[in-house]
């Protein structure tokens, strides 16, 4: 029988992508000065796993590539060459063409051939080159030591390291590590470091979980299954062994420890880290690590087909993690409208029984009532499964904050902070553009020189933070810069050059920093391929209210800039009121909703014999008649009559005018755009329990509809 | 069960909001509740703590990895705790399973 290894090729690629990933952080914190054996050991490891998978599929240019690059890491590893900046610009610029040619490959298209031999004539013209002394001494790698399975055959006192992570449950299970640890004892001299990096604060540990993971060293000429037999009652995958015959090698436990089957660790090592050397350039704080995943690569090649592959340190891991599975978005996005349909049958069934009577109707929604709230638990579950934390995004920006910075001749530092903050998938897709341009422009526009910050009495080194968090409902992510802030004069002039505010006009701060978010909106006097071409800004608040999002902009003088976005936990479900206009049903976000209100006559004012607005407590907000806007029947036409719910998007709000306020309930977001057409002012339509398709209102596309509605009608327009 | 659980005298703050920890004869997964709730009783003093590990005769993996989450909160809190006494099946514990170094204080023994 024949393996078809193609069931393995999006595994492959989709491992490989992420293995490249954590090559990237690993050669930013060599670009940064932080060079150490783990992090070589990270790129070395990720560049022989995707040698070892590529030759094994047939992708040959793929490994002839990375054949040529492990042979440079090699030489890194053994401490021949030194590591500089000119390398490391050569590694990440590798690191992106594999990047490329697995994307190539995978989409089944040629290879950028020209680019693929340019950069392999590079490394070849580096390895032809005298190494110098080494700087650095780098442990042996396993998986590059496949030789040296026979204990016998190496010099020195033979012995095993083991690297045991067990699972949560061992201790359940009625295993002991201290026992089996003392057994180890008995076979030979036991050195043991644990790992407890994944034992969370003593309020949130289970006692009767094990958060503990080990790296031992055992000397003596001991058979291996003897030490399986020690390890009988623990899972196999949770045990790791590798003979070594050189008592002169150190328990490295940071490079060899597989990840337990826990989440991400809870705790930062307990020793202090040692203080980072400031780069000569460009200094990335940040938490971006070699990730505990970089030590199980290629899980895939578990698969009969690694058998066939290079050998690799990651086997005997790769006997399959049975505590996680990899499952297709599709799939998850099936799981997904399902919830949503039981979601819409549920407020059928509650709309059936809300006029029934009598005992029996009284027990059925008693039990209606619980299956609202199994159903909540069952979405809440199905939405954690495509919840990714933030850092799958934020751990893009190193790099560009590197290359900008080189480019620029800017010295800059990134922080990131509450990368761990979770949302869905989707929205993380989409996220990651704005991201980008809302961080080029603060590199470009906001931070300055290294000479002017020194003028300043800043520090050299412009600080660009990444912070993202829960609130309420939402994802709040912000962007800020401790650069020159926005020039208001800067801006307000340019705002009257282009007719978007009138020579006299007065405006607050805040209007004025948001102008920066109009269509084609630059003040910077050179255009350059970073940014000032003015598409950018516009382009980041259209993304993020797509994505039912707001972006807010602080700014202060001297001090920095700071945006705050906020998101949707999850673009498939929202939390919705109902409210009625004449006999249309829409619903509003009930995260918009500031409050609703029965207007008072002296309230309301009226400017030009037309638009309306109300006073509430010390502000005015415009009135918007939802009936005038979207052509509709209303039931009332006055203030007096009906209802003024307030809403706010992106820092501004208005007041609704409204017939009826209903029910609130969670609605399925169905697409307008999939399914029709975007209509500004709409994110969706969803289905009703008496079967009725309500419109899902978009306040920021309401506003914007509202003031275009209003400048058409504006009187004195019509008069001209 | 755990003494400090028993014997709430023995549990009780010292000085000054000194917190006292006080590990039974039986610190294994069977006490292991019991134990944490004692830790986190202690922790909510502000400290510094004392730990009286000299009773101690039966230790297993659950109690030693009570007592470092314990060690590691200290530290994060940058609170000193001192061991006031280790009994021998402690420190074989404490050493076979490789967390001696997490859990010496810089507070050290006193």
């Amino acid at each position: 029988m024949t393996l078809d290894l193609a069931q393995f090729h999006d595994t492959f690629f989709a491992e490989s992508n992420e293995a490249l990933d954590s090559m990237e952080s690993a050669l930013l914190k060599l670009s940064a000065g932080e060079v150490d054996s783990e992090l070589i050991n990270t790129i070395f490891r990720v560049a022989h796993s995707i040698k070892g998978g590529s030759a094994t599929f047939g992708f040959t240019e793929v490994a002839a590539f990375t054949h040529k690059l492990e042979t440079l890491l090699d030489e890194l590893r053994a401490g021949k060459r030194r590591v500089d900046p000119a390398l490391v610009d050569t590694l990440l610029r590798s690191c992106d063409l594999m990047r490329s040619m697995l994307a190539a490959t995978q989409a089944k298209q040629s290879l950028d051939a020209a680019g693929t031999a340019a950069l392999s004539a590079e490394i070849e013209l580096i390895l032809e080159s005298p190494a110098e002394a080494p700087t650095m001494r780098v442990p042996a790698l396993p998986a590059s030591v496949p030789a040296a399975s026979d204990p016998a055959t190496s010099s020195g006192p033979p012995g095993w390291r083991i690297h045991f992570a067990p699972g949560p449950k061992l201790l359940r299970n009625g295993s002991d590590p201290l026992r089996i640890l003392r057994e180890l004892a008995r076979l030979g001299a036991v050195e043991s470091r644990v790992d407890a990096k994944w034992v969370p604060p003593l309020a949130e540990l289970d006692p009767e979980e094990c958060r503990l993971a080990w790296s031992i060293e055992l000397t003596g000429d001991i058979k291996e299954a003897a030490i399986r037999a020690v390890f009988e009652w623990v899972e196999a995958d949770c045990v790791k062994l590798e003979p070594f015959g050189s008592a002169a090698t150190a328990i490295d436990a940071t490079v060899m420890m597989p990840a337990p089957k826990f989440l991400e660790p809870v705790r930062p090592e307990p020793e202090p880290a040692p203080e980072p050397k400031p780069a000569p350039e460009t200094a990335i704080a940040s938490p971006v690590s070699a990730s505990p995943a970089a030590t199980m690569l290629m899980p895939a090649l578990s698969a009969p087909a690694a058998a066939a592959a290079a050998p690799s340190a990651t086997a005997p891991m790769a006997q399959g993690d049975h505590g996680s599975i990899r499952v297709s978005t599709e799939k998850i996005d099936e799981l997904m409208n399902s919830v949503g349909e039981l979601v819409i049958t549920q407020s059928v069934l509650n709309q059936l029984a809300a006029p029934l009577e009598g005992r029996e109707a009284h027990e059925l929604r008693s039990a209606l009532g619980q299956l609202e709230r199994h159903m909540r638990e069952l979405q809440e579950s199905v939405m954690r499964v495509r919840m990714l934390p933030i850092s799958s995004v934020f751990n893009r920006f190193p790099r560009l904050i590197r290359d900008l910075g080189q480019r620029l001749g800017k010295k800059l530092e990134l922080r990131i902070s509450g990368e761990h903050t979770e949302l869905d998938k989707t929205v993380l897709e989409k996220i990651g553009d704005p991201l980008v341009h809302l961080i080029r422009n603060s590199i470009d526009h906001g931070i300055e020189t290294p000479e002017v910050r020194l003028a300043g009495g800043k520090s050299a080194h412009g600080v660009i933070q990444l912070h993202a968090y829960h609130k309420g409902g939402s994802v709040v992510v912000e962007v800020g810069d401790d650069g020159g802030g926005l020039n208001r004069e800067r801006i307000l002039a340019k705002a009257r050059e282009r007719g978007l505010v009138a020579p006299e006009e007065e405006l607050s701060d805040e209007r004025v920093n948001n102008l920066i978010f109009q269509p084609g909106f630059s003040t910077a006097e050179v255009v350059s391929d970073v940014s000032g071409r003015g598409v950018g800004m516009d382009v980041v608040k259209r993304n993020i209210n797509e994505l039912g999002g707001y972006v807010q902009i602080y700014s202060t003088p001297g001090k920095g800039s700071m945006v705050r976005i906020r998101l949707p936990l999850t673009l498939a479900i929202l939390d919705g009121q109902l409210a009625r206009v004449g006999t249309e049903v829409y619903v509003v976000p009930i995260v918009s909703i500031v409050e609703t209100i029965q207007v008072r006559a002296e309230q309301v004012s009226t400017i030009a014999n037309r638009a309306q607005v109300i006073r509430l407590r010390d502000d005015y907000l415009p009135i918007v008649r939802l009936h005038e806007l979207f052509d509709i029947e209303p039931e009332h036409t006055d203030l007096l009559d009906g209802l003024l719910m307030i809403v706010e998007a992106d820092g501004t709000r208005v007041g609704l005018f409204l017939d009826e306020l209903m029910s609130q309930q969670q609605v399925v977001i169905k697409s307008l755009e999939t399914n029709f057409r975007p209509i500004t002012g709409f994110a969706g339509a969803t289905m009703l329990g008496d079967g009725r398709v309500a419109l899902i209102l978009d306040v920021p596309g309401v506003i914007s509809r509202f003031r275009s509605h209003e400048t058409r009608h504006d009187p004195a327009r019509e008069a001209a | 069960m755990n003494d400090a659980v028993n014997n709430p005298a023995a549990a009780a703050p010292g000085p000054k909001g000194t917190g006292r920890v006080v590990l039974g004869v039986s610190c294994t997964f069977h006490e292991a509740v019991a134990l944490r709730a004692h830790l986190l009783e202690q922790a909510e003093l502000p400290g510094p703590y004392v730990i009286e590990g000299g009773a101690v005769e039966q230790i297993d993996t659950a109690g030693v990895q009570l007592l470092l989450a314990f060690a590691l909160d200290c530290l994060e809190r940058n609170i000193h705790y001192t061991w006031q006494s280790r009994s021998a099946a402690l420190d074989d514990a404490i050493r076979i399973l490789g967390v001696g170094a997490l859990l010496e204080s810089p507070g050290g023994m006193a």
